[in-house]
């Protein structure tokens, strides 16, 4: 069961792109030791929202609250140092850097030499090495390859046995099984649930309402930048969530009035 | 095959090739003008000082920015260097002058970052600001150091020669080791590459972007005011127009050493060749009895060849470029 208290709390956020309404008042609780899915159409707002609660979006108004504190800065830097680690859907490899430097990106290992500290590249190798092992990439890419040549699964793999080498006490996966195949993306869900039984908080984003409905607590759904659902699997069935995401909301307006 | 594709990933390879190709042709053309120790040693000492400000401005084209001020920059720390030397001493005017540089790059960093403006635009409005400092500063007219300055030990250090090599070259060679170790081998280095490969990615993983690209500007405009400081402590006379058109010198040398305008990749040492491809253009010309006009014409020629080859070279190695 997870904790009363909310690990992340976003109460009443809204956010603007110019005159674009992005994120409408969406209030939403997030605990530990929880799996949500978040779900919605192309444009809902799903990856708006994360980026937010992973510092890269400031938010118009509105507040979000970190273990019950109030958030008041907001930088990628301070959302990882506080123990969310996200795997974005269209950033976060540098294309020019090899795949132990991506690994590493922003925590870089150091060793003193003479006095200086210098990039520790054998354990920067090392571990993306184990990483990309075990996430099957073949044999021929190693560590020291730079990410240009990856495939886009490849790319994916080592983003999420980043994320997962990293994990602290959020992590965020915005379609993490994109590009990936079918082994994969089950070794994906499984890692997910593994997260989710350490304790740790796991926000899924996927188009697959009925893969999703299978692993997660929650589900959430957008639409149009507005909270439309909130429903923990064992109340609403995968179906029945399907209908409301294809209705876009009206159902559930209709069984309000 | 494969070895020399691995070698032709890094960035600098090709001017290697260009050096080569250069002095293969020099030799054939004019070996009794080219290899003589007046052209060498001209070729030499501009190179240090044009590897100087190559080696700040390839630190900020990798970081996927530009800098087009860098030759005023040096102007103003050279002429600061002498002018304030009288009532500084030659310590104090040196740290004021390698202060105004840090100052100006400092400037243009927090405009390009927090103003979100084109560096492009920032930077050409620094290098007219910077020069019409030095006018109004100075008048119009520079005076030269005092006998003391110019035997002063600082002056010497910076100006002088050691066991027959010039200072400048050493001080070149010291700062390209320092910087080439602090571009790959240290944090701050993996940041900056990341910066130019994709600031978004780097940003989304915790890099402080907005940092690394100001203290680049920083240390670019260091650079420039550091080589400035070292051609008047060389030779302690000088002209308001001191650095005019360098900008484009370095901008062109560390292109022809490989370093990609889109950011991410580059390479210190290819800078410091390509200073030397530019330089030695210059007083090959010379010796060739050459208009001075023409310089500017090969430089531009040099440019488009070097830009084609690095690209072709880069594609075959495998870049996505
Ligand atoms: N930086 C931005 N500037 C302007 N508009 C943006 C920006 N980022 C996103 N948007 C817009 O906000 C809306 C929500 O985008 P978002 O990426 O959050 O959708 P999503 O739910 O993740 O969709 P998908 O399932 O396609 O990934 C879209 O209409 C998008 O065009
Ligand atoms: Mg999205």
């Amino acid at each position: 069961m997870p904790d009363a208290k909310p690990l992340i709390q976003v109460k009443n956020l809204n956010l603007y792109f110019g005159n674009f309404h992005a994120l409408k008042n969406v209030s939403v609780d997030f605990h530990a030791g929880e799996l949500v899915g978040l779900v919605g159409d192309n444009g809902a707002g799903k990856t708006t929202l994360i980026r937010v609660l992973c510092g890269i979006h400031k938010p118009t108004d509105g507040e979000v609250y970190f273990d019950g504190k109030l958030v008041k800065e907001f930088h990628p830097k301070l959302a990882i140092d506080q123990g969310i680690e996200t795997i974005q859907q269209s950033v976060g490899l540098c294309d020019n850097l090899s795949i132990a430097r991506n690994f590493y990106l922003g925590r870089e290992p150091v060793r003193k030499v003479l006095g200086i500290p210098l990039l520790d590249f054998a354990k920067m190798r090392g571990e993306a090495t184990k990483v990309i092992r075990a996430f099957g990439l073949r044999d021929n890419v190693s560590a020291d390859d730079e990410v240009e040549r990856l495939s886009g699964g490849e790319r994916q793999s080592v983003k999420i046995g980043r994320a997962v080498e990293f994990k602290n006490r959020v992590v965020i996966m915005d379609e993490p099984t994109n590009h990936l195949s079918v082994r994969e993306r089950e070794h994906v869900n499984e890692l997910a649930l593994q997260l989710r039984n350490q304790g740790l908080l796991v926000i899924y984003i996927t188009h697959d309402i009925f893969q999703v409905h299978k692993l997660a607590d929650r589900i959430v759904i957008m639409e149009n930048g507005e909270k439309i659902e909130d429903a923990s699997t064992d109340k609403m069935s995968a179906e029945a969530l399907e209908e409301v995401i294809r209705q876009g909301g009206r159902v559930v307006e209709k069984m309000e009035s | 095959m494969t070895f020399l594709r691995q070698l032709a990933k890094s960035a600098g390879f090709g001017s290697v090739v260009g050096v080569g190709v250069m002095l293969i042709a020099f030799t054939l053309i004019d070996f009794s003008g080219w290899w003589t120790a007046r052209t060498l040693s001209n070729v030499i000492h501009f190179t240090s000082i044009l590897g100087l400000i190559a080696i700040g401005q390839a630190l900020v084209i990798i970081s996927k920015e530009i800098d087009l001020s860098v030759g005023s920059v040096y102007g103003l720390a050279g002429i600061a260097f002498i002018t304030l030397e009288p009532s500084l001493g030659v310590p104090g005017s040196m740290a004021a002058a390698l202060a105004i540089a840090a100052l100006c790059g400092l400037a243009q960093g927090i405009l390009v970052v927090w103003g979100g403006l084109p560096s492009m635009i920032v930077t050409l409005g620094g290098l007219f600001t910077f020069r019409g400092v030095i006018y109004v500063w100075t008048g119009g007219s520079v005076r030269n150091f005092s006998t003391d300055a110019r035997e002063h030990w600082l002056t010497r250090l910076f100006g002088g020669e050691f066991l027959g090599f010039e200072n400048a070259l050493l001080w070149m060679l010291l700062m390209l080791a320092v910087l080439s170790v602090v571009l790959k081998l240290t944090r701050f280095g993996n940041h900056l590459l990341a910066t130019g490969g994709s600031a978004e990615s780097a940003e989304s993983r915790g890099v402080r972007i907005d940092r690394v690209k100001i203290a680049t500007f920083v240390i670019c405009s260091l650079m420039a005011g550091f080589a400035g400081i070292i051609t008047l402590a060389d030779r302690p006379q000088t002209h308001v127009t001191i650095g005019d058109l360098l900008e484009l010198e370095a901008i062109s040398a560390a292109v022809i050493g490989g370093c990609l305008l889109s950011g991410g990749r580059g390479s210190l040492i290819g800078a410091v060749l390509g200073a030397f491809i530019v330089t030695s253009f210059r007083y090959e010309l010379i010796a060739l009895g050459a208009p001075s006009s023409w310089f500017i014409t090969f430089v531009g020629i040099v440019l488009i060849v070097a830009v084609i080859f690095n690209q072709k070279l880069a594609r075959w190695a495998g870049h996505n470029v």
